[in-house]
């Protein structure tokens, strides 16, 4: 019997951000309908905090779903989940930058705010009763000591699940089999695998940190997203179905590919 | 030492490229940092000739063809399994295949082509390291094939684990590792050929467009036109502040630069870094602000982001509304 696999969507959300498109309320909508159809797992349908119509939108879509969760994308800010908490998704996930060059450069700030911050979200939206799940940003150029106790401070505060996000897409096979294994060796965490296709790598480290033990794998339809784009799901799912089982087979996310490229052809 | 082929030369025989054009692209490549190029007999001949002191590889079909092509550095041969200057090449389309090359002990230099899926096996590692274990004597050169995505991960691991030769093609157009890709992540990984200018892969891939007479996709890995745009507002603030934070290398090692696109995932920091960039005055916070509104509803509206030209016309239009306010 094959392993199961779950695939989160995230076309309506980093597969959006890619330049050139801008969906609107009714093409969020559709696509939602599409993939819940399809049987992903969980549909990341965008960020509230970008627009009164991102939040319009977003919560249309937790309107019309039926099998999916829908989660919603958060930065590590308070009023930003507050802001997530209105659409009331089923998951709240939090983007939290763990490797050293996004905590100095970017946010100048040090691993005990990080740590601090991220834990105030958490309680903030748990409080609500809304399910979070936490994603590394730039995982794959974090130390993973500081990772793992990361982990562990989560585990304490309620979270099950993280994101290794390959935010810039320097994974190779080996580095992803790596980071997965020494995550799994260590606690007990559900791990979704979030990777980026700067090295033509996506579908390949997602197969791989599936076989080291990710449960989710996120994709994108036509593998649309952030410069060279996520692991395409129509891709993703022809290399390995063989392998692991999931809800829907190539040809079903074909016949959806034709039924939104007119909406997402401009990220291509 | 790591090796690699490029075997982009066999695949032009419907369309062979004028004898100049075809010299140009060779001599980009080995720029690029490639070993030994491959190219089939009707290239070799729009060519001419070859240049000076690189290493060229023939596919032929008869032994005999050496003599009637000489000055190759290696001949490819599906049909000879062991002579003088030669490579055989063995299709292996199931991993459950490497058996086979346990006949092949007396080859001296092999080419494995195929083995697409051999990354969904859980024990892909174990079957790279047979693969060497049965031909201890013999000069194994990986040529993975793309069908499901994964060659150019797979010329990486074996590369970086096992052996030592591989072969490539630009933009993967032979449905194997792409060239490109395997020299960036191998420069990443392994600070392979850090010296080599690749800065060169703007202009093999304008000359391979005009080969094909067709574009190559805006997403291709490291090649593609519009991978280096950056619109989200967290993005572009954080590669303003330090580009390393979201970009795997600097776009300019391979001939790229970062462009930023106005968007609806643009922010009030996205704004002004534009205004800057168009040298623009920068206004303050609560007109960067109408900006940003009007831009994320525009770009919704018109389902796209923006062109410098349009958001130029919005910033004039939010400002001049903000001097009629103060003037009433």
């Amino acid at each position: 019997m094959k392993e199961s696999k779950y695939i989160v969507d995230t076309t309506l959300r980093d597969g959006e951000q890619s330049p050139g498109i801008a969906l609107g309320i009714e093409d969020k909508v559709k696509i939602a309908k599409l993939l819940d159809e399809l049987g992903v797992y969980e549909i990341e349908a965008g960020i509230p905090v970008l627009s009164d119509a991102e939040e319009e939108a977003i919560t249309k879509v937790i309107k019309n779903k039926n099998r999916s969760k829908i989660s919603v994308w958060s930065r590590m800010n308070i009023d930003d989940v507050k802001r997530s908490i209105r659409c009331k998704p089923d998951i709240i996930h939090i983007g939290m930058p763990v490797s050293y060059i996004q905590i100095y450069s970017k946010l100048k700030k040090n691993k005990s705010w990080v740590m601090k911050n991220i834990l105030e979200c958490v309680d903030v939206a748990r409080v609500e009763n809304i399910d979070v799940t936490v994603g590394f940003e730039d995982a794959s150029r974090s130390d993973i000591g500081f990772v793992l106790s990361i982990i562990k401070e989560l585990k304490n505060a309620g979270i099950n699940t993280i994101r290794i996000a390959d935010t810039v897409g320097v994974l190779t096979p080996k580095r992803t089999m790596e980071l997965v294994n020494t995550i799994k060796m260590n606690s007990d965490m559900r791990i979704e695998m979030h990777v980026h296709n700067d090295l033509g790598m996506a579908v390949a480290n997602s197969i791989v940190g599936a076989r080291a033990g990710a449960d989710l794998i996120d994709c994108t339809l036509f593998g649309i997203g952030e410069r060279a784009g996520n692991c395409n799901f129509y891709d993703f799912i022809y290399a390995c179905e063989s392998v692991f089982q999931f809800s829907m087979n190539h040809k079903q996310i074909r016949q959806v590919e034709k039924l939104v490229y007119s909406e997402l052809s401009g990220a291509m | 030492m790591i090796k690699i082929i490029d075997n982009t030369l066999t695949t032009l025989d419907r369309i062979l490229p004028s004898k100049e054009d075809l010299h140009t692209f060779c001599q980009l490549l080995f720029t690029l940092g490639v070993d030994a190029i491959e190219m089939s007999r009707d290239v070799y001949e729009r060519m001419e000739y070859l240049p000076d002191n690189q290493k060229f590889i023939l596919d032929i079909d008869l032994l005999e063809e050496r003599e009637l092509y000489p000055g190759f550095y290696r001949y490819v041969s599906r049909h000879i399994v062991c002579d003088d200057n030669l490579i055989y090449e063995l299709q292996m389309n199931d991993a459950r295949e490497i058996v086979k090359l346990r006949a092949l002990k007396g080859c001296k230099e092999l080419r494995i082509v195929g083995l697409d899926d051999l990354i969904c096996y859980d024990s892909f590692e174990k079957i790279l390291q047979e693969i060497i274990d049965f031909l201890p004597k013999t000069s194994v050169i990986l040529c993975p094939e793309n069908t499901y995505g994964c060659a150019s991960a797979l010329a990486i691991q074996w590369v970086t684990g096992f052996g030592s030769n591989i072969t490539t093609s630009f933009a993967g157009c032979k449905n194997n590792a792409a060239t490109e890709e395997v020299m960036v992540a191998l420069r990443l990984a392994v600070r392979y050929k850090i010296s080599r200018d690749l800065t060169v892969l703007s202009d093999i891939k304008k000359l391979y467009e005009k080969f094909i007479s067709k574009s190559i996709g805006n997403k291709k890995a490291i090649i593609g036109s519009d991978i280096f745009k950056v619109e989200a507002g967290i993005h572009a603030d954080g590669i303003n502040k330090n580009p390393a934070t979201y970009e795997a290398f600097d776009p300019r090692i391979v001939g790229g630069k970062t462009e930023l696109v106005i968007g609806k995932h643009s922010g009030t920091r996205s704004i002004r870094l534009k205004l800057e960039e168009l040298k623009l005055p920068v206004p303050g916070d609560f007109v960067i602000t109408k900006i940003l509104d009007i831009v994320k509803e525009d770009c919704t509206a018109k389902r796209r982001s923006l062109s410098d030209t349009e958001f130029v016309g919005i910033v004039r239009e939010v400002i001049r509304n903000e001097r009629k306010q103060i003037h009433r």
